[in-house]
């Protein structure tokens, strides 16, 4: 009796936290190392909103302290940038390891209380707050809290120590979201 | 070896952006590894149930800053030449607290929402697209918040500097708690979280030396040295390899002629500093133009990084030349002395003397160029009979200014804006 539908590899369990936590800390320290900076990853968002926003009103973003921070001094597209790649890289490397991991797979990760409407409302919601606070902080928990936490960065710690204390603050009043 | 590789001129721009690309890899590979991709898995965090966040990114500081540590502390890498993001201290905690609250509404930071959205989550990608809403709102409103997001600037500075403990104690204060943050994460996931304790966690049941209990023990053990070990930062005692320096005096390839100084500036060169050594009223009365003022009796590195190229100057050449070797001695590598100092510039440069009447063409040529050059410098070209004494008998009052008059060349460009480093 053979099933013509064979069913989808099961996904492969996550890898020991503290082994990838070994990993993650050694591609942070090669970076170090080859480059003399660390890892990040909202500036290169932000260099792509700069980009597009000066692409669809140049005066505009010229006139915008923030945006020209982000656009360099035009001898070179500012895509050609190091955070840019690096993030492509972010995503080619979650790719790879999905595949691997046999994770890749359409859904919607959420609590088993919550609606899709308001699971997607959150998402962008935080996303939102997100791309605020790192650009506020100078960075993001990549950018600030893992790799200025290595170099013992004074702000990087402050950073860090908020962002816990700011999601286990809001925590139980958004338990029905996650549990 | 000398790391950073990048920052001693090792690639280019080009190739670091292939390297940049190579870093992503790794970084996305490890995050969906751990599990990051997923939502619920991070939330976990914050109701104990699955501490992953924390092991995950303490592991990861710890690694990198004992690596950071021990590269520093055996001279394979200099510390200082990393790049450390500014403290501005209350924009970073509000930022943070935002950052946090964004965290657990979302349940997402940006590293972990692109490897989310691309293994096909979907709402990792409506994060992602909430992201970008929240940049472009946050960059449309900066222009009102600028002083606050610049406000309480402490500059680039270390816990160790902040609260002047020694660097290696710190690492090791940092590795010993995470280490205790780890066993109570484990606890609380028993505790709380009704998690048993799996092999390959620091309190599975058994007493085995497992490979994760290894690896915390030869980071104490690391961390231990550290302690004991100072500062990873090169500090102001200088080293020197007296055969190496000497044959590079020698050769005289450390000097740069007035003339080629001269073109450097007006070429508006950026890739050097200039920097004179004399007493600062002496700089004030006049100096070459575009050099900042470093008084041999305060020389430190402060000034400048190690991979930075360094012409210096004195009247003579004597100061200019004890400067060179202090910094030689710190680890510098590209110090230059003005060959014949100031006293050449002037002769060579300001006030180049007229060849007789009777020159050759080809010298009357050469000499219209240093007449230019000389102009564009503000000085006087002297006539051939002019000065038969030993000394400089009439040279005019030296004004600081550079004059506006530039000839042939255009004026010296302004350094070229760097795009920032940070994230």
């Amino acid at each position: 009796m053979t099933d013509s539908t064979v069913p989808p590899p099961s996904p492969k369990p996550h890898m020991n936290p503290y082994w990838a936590g070994f990993g993650l800390g050694l591609v942070l320290l090669a970076s170090y190392v080859v480059m003399g900076r660390g890892l990040g990853a909202s500036g290169a968002f932000t260099t792509g909103v700069a980009t597009a926003v000066h692409a669809i009103a140049p005066a505009h973003a010229e006139a915008n302290a923030f945006y020209q921070e982000y656009l360099g001094d035009g001898t070179s597209s500012p895509l050609k940038d190091w955070l840019v790649f690096e993030v492509l890289g972010v995503f080619a490397g979650g790719f790879l390891s999905g595949v691997l991991g046999n994770r890749l797979k359409f859904t919607i990760e959420k609590g088993p209380r919550i609606g899709i409407v308001a699971r997607l409302l959150m998402a962008a919601v935080g996303g939102a707050l997100m791309g605020i606070g790192a650009k506020l902080a100078l960075g993001c928990t990549s950018g600030q809290a893992l790799t200025g936490g290595a170099a013992l960065n004074v702000g990087s710690w402050a950073f860090m120590m908020c962002v816990f204390g700011g999601a286990y603050g809001l925590a139980w009043f958004l338990r029905r979201a996650w549990l | 070896m000398m790391a950073p590789f990048f920052k001693y001129g090792l690639f280019g721009d080009e190739f670091s952006l292939i390297v940049a690309f190579v870093t992503g890899v790794g970084m996305g590979f490890f995050l969906e590894r751990a599990g990051f991709g997923n939502a619920r898995l991070l939330a976990a965090q914050f109701y104990f149930r699955d501490l992953r966040v924390l092991k995950v990114m303490f592991t990861a500081i710890v690694t990198a800053m004992v690596g950071l540590y021990v590269l520093g502390g055996f001279g394979l890498m200099d510390l200082s030449l990393i790049y450390l993001t500014p403290t501005f201290l209350a924009p970073q905690i509000v930022g943070g607290i935002i950052l946090g609250i964004g965290f657990i509404i979302g349940g997402y930071c940006p590293g972990t929402s692109c490897v989310s959205a691309v293994t096909g989550r979907i709402d990792g990608m409506v994060y992602v697209a909430g992201m970008i809403g929240g940049l472009l709102g946050f960059a449309e409103v900066y222009p009102s918040i600028e002083r606050f997001a610049r406000s309480t600037g402490m500059g680039k500075i270390t816990l160790p500097q902040l609260f002047d403990v020694p660097y290696g104690l710190l690492v090791f204060a940092v590795v010993l708690m995470a280490l205790g943050a780890f066993v109570a994460a484990e606890w609380a996931e028993k505790k709380l979280g009704g998690k048993v304790p799996a092999a390959g966690s620091l309190l599975e049941p058994t007493l085995r030396v497992t490979p994760v209990r290894a690896f915390a023990v030869s980071l104490v053990a690391l961390g231990a040295f550290a302690a004991i070990g100072g500062s990873p930062y090169r500090s102001p005692v200088g080293k020197v390899d007296v055969r190496e320096l000497a044959l590079e005096a020698g050769t005289k390839t450390d000097h740069v002629s007035a003339p080629d100084l001269a073109d450097w500036i007006i070429e508006g060169r950026n890739d050097f500093i200039l920097v004179d050594v004399r007493e600062a009223k002496d700089f004030a009365e006049y100096h070459i133009p575009g050099a900042i003022n470093v008084p041999l009796a305060s020389l430190s590195g402060d000034f400048a990084d190690r991979n930075e190229r360094i012409v210096f100057y004195s009247d003579g050449g004597i100061h200019a030349a004890q400067a060179w070797l202090l910094l030689r001695s710190l680890g510098y590598r590209g110090v230059y002395l003005l060959f014949g100092g100031l006293e050449e510039w002037k002769d060579s440069v300001l006030f180049p003397t007229a060849p007789a009447a009777a020159a050759s063409a080809s010298e009357q040529i050469a000499f219209a160029k240093r007449a230019a050059v000389s102009k564009y410098f503000g000085g006087a070209v002297q006539g051939a009979s002019a000065s038969p004494g030993p000394a400089v008998p009439t040279a005019p009052k030296l004004t600081p200014a550079v004059p506006t008059d530039a000839p042939a060349s255009p004026p010296p460009a302004a350094a070229k804006k760097k795009k920032k480093e940070g994230c």
